[in-house]
């Protein structure tokens, strides 16, 4: 047997850049483009300012009801002869709402892609809302809420975001909405969402592949030429918290046998100034493999498949979660396991071969992030949505490399809140509720599953 | 219609029997590394269900110069990523790099590869077996509709057929593993002569061979694997097979599942095309029908058909129909059964001409990534012997005609050759509901 048992160094490393990409107006609309050449597949999609950050209180899930009927049939056809027309180009649509934007469009095979976007022109511009669309697709929703819910990681999240967030904010609610509003919601709510928000002015269009021989202007035009353009402004949401302190529910599913655990509180929005050194620090208490969450969690004690942690960050506002499904039995020490490593980083930060380690992961991984058309189109719909500077991944990747050990002690002290942890367990509380009721996590209240 | 790519490669065999797959791509800084190793759970002996899976954990536990967590640290230190897959087939280990790092993944692939006894111990055993078990736990057992997966495994394959049970095994299985187990499985299936290794991404071919060499080329071979348990089993159910299963879920849902031809068979070709026509995307028959026209089924993101690529004796295609909220469940497998046997008695040109579009794009993306196209070199080498098919099954698939896909459905999806698997809630959580 000969194995090499000296470990191997680099070769000289290629440089890497974000690909360049090109803003400009055209039909008084903004159009952002980045050529990769030699990509058979191009992704033409309209970002807007239209996520569920921006839903009227009450409405919730209303924008992704505007997202899934842009593809239920326009002006032109039915649902079904849109769906037909864009498979016959090899182009698939995806259209889906987060909490700061709208975003729609196709992956096409590059030849395509004028087609493809005058079909996304069609469905944004001409789509046609008609009573029985709406009713389908609200009621289509409505369903699939009640498989999300009967999955615990999903019922978990529900019950986190309503315990964290006061009643007066959207964020307390699911970011697709849930039963309750979409039932509400009338079609006219929907017809009313759809022409407050998608306007022109709101929208952004993102094409990204081998450009070479595309007339970008063209698309350009295809999309916003005539565009109703009444000025709509951005909405601020209320990201009020329900209360300080630390807090438990348990949310009753008898016969579980594993226990679906968060922990967490709320958070800062994307543009806090330790960006960068918070979410390393959080890298290593919960966001990689060799995560001290995931260590100890999985790979030292077995409880679960896995441990994680990390920071939320949306353009007003944000949360801190940690999560993990464990073996039921072992809900009480899993969960104060949880609770000790949060507390541990936030007290004593990290350790320099931590930070080595998560700098070096954070920063190689850009290239293999971006490799292709799909995730470059997607990381330009975050400049978009996020305002960010032309130089903003290379410059974010900069960052990254030189962000000290002080900085993340900083962070963890700060931006981790050991006392405001709000617990969620979805889980048999019979099994589990008076030891989970020794740990100190506060008060415990026992809510019955609702489906 | 998109041109047809090709992906030029070059294939070599190192003297201990590796197979070697290389193909360039410089488009990007990046590298794939992917091994297949010939041995998944088809292969593992009675009582020990849910051990070829257990063993790929292990995998990532350290090797002969590979301390504990290291396997993943080194990797991630290099701004990779990672991960490793096992299914009846073939177990897989695979590894994104920036390109510079090639020589750290091949590294740790060869020292897994021959040196794994050296780390191999019982608390990692034991710590591993917790794991998987609460990867059962999270992934089917405390989820709704759970066990279809297992369902549908042995209602259509008979008691002692390798397929008969899902790679994730069973509790009590898992709970026997021993020791004595993983070093035996490793010695008999852990081998550079029953691997292939496929290398994808901006690299000099030349270079990356040499590497190879240095690596890997030390490892003997093993040689005189044990003949698998055979897979042979009559292309066909012969019957129909019903079972229902009531649980804790929110809505009926359907699963039929029909014996087909394997993976890389000219019936499995035609399946593929068929399966759009049928069920994948929004111009398909089921998506009309049931979905818009009728509102019995719920919308899916990925297709309501699929075919698994199985190479022993039969594969499965499986249908997967979950029903909108308050529909009969007999009238929404009504309508499927329907939909299919019109499939049957005829399928348009325009049909066809869509299906092929959606296919065609649908392989661009598949293998628009290194690490999926390094993925499908190492696949069509392992399970049918040439890499360089990843450059014929699309021109096969645009082939199929409309009179096939009518011909060869009705053989496949045929009332006698059919597994129906349904999902019901059970009576109590709907006395809740009306309550």
């Amino acid at each position: 047997m000969t194995l090499i048992t000296d470990r191997p160094s680099p070769s000289d490393p290629r440089p890497w850049t974000f690909p360049a990409f090109e803003r400009r107006e055209v039909a008084g609309g903004r159009v952002i483009t980045a050529h990769l050449p030699g990509r058979p597949l191009a992704v033409t999609s309209l970002v807007v300012d239209a996520g569920a950050s921006s839903e009227p209180l009450g409405q919730a899930g209303v924008a992704e009801l505007v997202a899934r009927a842009l593809s239920e049939g326009t002006a032109a056809r039915d649902a079904y002869g849109f769906g037909v027309a864009g498979e016959r180009l090899g182009a698939s649509w995806r259209a889906s709402t987060d909490w700061d934007s709208l975003r729609c469009g196709f992956e096409v095979p590059v030849g395509e892609l004028a087609a493809a976007t005058d079909l996304l022109a069609e469905a944004v511009r001409d789509a046609a809302f008609a009573d029985e669309t709406l009713k389908r697709v609200r009621d289509e929703r409505l369903d699939e809420i009640s498989i999300e819910l009967s999955q615990p990681a999903a019922r978990a999240g529900a019950a986190f975001a309503a315990e964290v967030f006061a009643d007066s904010s959207r964020y307390g609610r699911s970011e697709a909405g849930d039963e309750g509003t979409i039932s509400a919601l009338a079609n006219d709510d929907i017809r009313a969402f759809r022409s407050a928000r998608l306007r022109r002015s709101l929208a952004t269009l993102v094409v990204v592949g081998d450009l070479d021989g595309a007339d970008v202007e063209a698309l350009g035009r295809s999309v916003f030429d005539g565009w109703d353009d009444s000025a709509e402004g951005s909405v601020v949401p209320d990201v009020a918290v329900r209360a300080a302190g630390r807090r438990v529910v348990i949310v009753d599913r008898p016969g579980s046998v594993q226990s679906m655990l968060m922990v967490g509180h709320d958070g800062p929005p994307r543009k806090v100034e330790d960006y960068v050194a918070m979410t390393t620090m959080s890298m290593i208490l919960g966001g990689m493999f060799s995560s001290r969450l995931n260590m100890k969690i999985r790979e030292e004690k077995g409880y679960s498949y896995g441990a994680f942690g990390g920071y939320d960050t949306r353009k007003h506002g944000g949360m801190f979660l940690a999560r993990s499904a464990v073996q039921s039995e072992v809900t009480a020490p899993a969960l104060a396991d949880i609770v000790a490593e949060i507390e541990r980083m936030h007290a004593g930060g990290v350790e320099p071969d931590e930070l080595e380690q998560a700098r070096a992961y954070r920063a190689g991984v850009f290239p293999i992030s971006f490799a292709g058309t799909a995730p470059v189109a997607s990381g330009l719909a975050d400049v978009v949505t996020h305002g960010f500077a032309d130089d903003h991944f290379d410059a974010l990747r900069a960052r990254v490399l030189t962000v000290t050990k002080a900085e993340l002690d900083a962070s963890a002290r700060t931006r981790l809140r050991p006392d405001d942890l709000v617990t969620v367990v979805v889980g048999d509380a019979e099994v589990i509720e008076a030891d989970v009721a020794g740990l100190g996590l506060g008060p415990v209240t026992v809510v019955p599953d609702e489906d | 219609m998109a041109t047809i790519a090709h992906y030029p490669h070059t294939e070599h065999r190192l003297d201990n029997g590796l197979r070697v797959v290389i193909s360039e791509d410089h488009l990007a800084p990046v590298v794939a590394v992917n091994v297949w190793y010939d041995v998944g759970s088809r292969h593992e002996v009675l009582g020990r269900t849910g051990f070829a899976h257990l063993f790929e954990h292990l995998m990532f536990q350290g090797s002969a110069n590979v301390g504990r967590g290291e396997h993943f640290a080194l990797i991630n230190a290099a701004g990779g990523t990672l991960n490793g897959t096992t299914w009846c087939d073939r177990t897989n280990y695979f590894e994104t790099l920036p390109s510079h790092h090639l020589a750290t993944g091949l590294w740790l692939e060869a020292d897994r590869m021959g040196g794994l006894l050296d780390a191999l111990d019982q608390p990692n055993l034991d710590n591993q077996r917790e794991v998987v078990k609460n990867e059962k736990r999270q992934t089917r057992d405390n989820q709704p509709y759970g066990s279809w997966l297992e369902q549908v495994h042995s209602s259509c394959y008979p008691a002692g057929h390798p397929y008969h049970h899902t790679t994730i095994g069973s509790m009590e299985d898992l709970d026997a593993a021993s020791l004595e187990d993983a070093r035996a499985f490793y010695s008999t299936w852990y081998a550079p002569d029953n691997a292939v290794l496929s290398v994808v991404g901006d690299v000099d071919p030349a270079t990356v061979l040499e590497q190879v060499q240095r690596f890997f080329g030390g490892i003997p071979p093993k040689g005189g694997f044990p003949t698998p348990p055979s897979t042979d089993i009559a292309p066909r159910l012969g019957r129909e097979v019903r079972r229902t299963v009531t649980d804790r879920v929110p809505v009926p849902r359907i699963f039929v599942a029909y014996r087909t031809a394997p993976f890389g068979t000219h019936e499995f070709d035609v399946m593929q095309v068929a399966n759009i026509v049928l069920g994948g995307g929004r111009g398909s028959r089921l998506y009309k029908a049931l979905v818009l026209d009728r509102q019995l089924l719920q919308p899916s993101e990925g297709s309501a058909i699929d075919s698994w690529p199985f190479v022993g004796g039969a594969t499965l295609t499986i249908a997967d129909l979950a029903a909108r909220e308050g529909v009969d469940v007999d009238q929404l497998e009504e309508a499927y059964h329907h939909e299919v046997a019109r499939l049957a008695a005829g399928v348009t040109r325009d049909e066809i001409e869509r299906a092929h579009a959606v296919i065609t794009s649908d392989w661009l993306h598949h293998l628009s990534g290194v690490d999926g196209r390094a993925d499908t070199f190492s696949q069509f080498a392992t399970l049918l012997g040439d890499p360089g098919l990843i450059n014929d099954v699309l021109p096969r698939w645009l082939a199929v005609g409309a009179d096939e896909v009518a011909e060869v459905a009705g053989q496949v999806l045929a009332p006698t050759n059919r597994a129906v698997i349904t999902f019901l809630p059970d009576a109590e959580d709907e006395q809740e509901a009306a309550a």
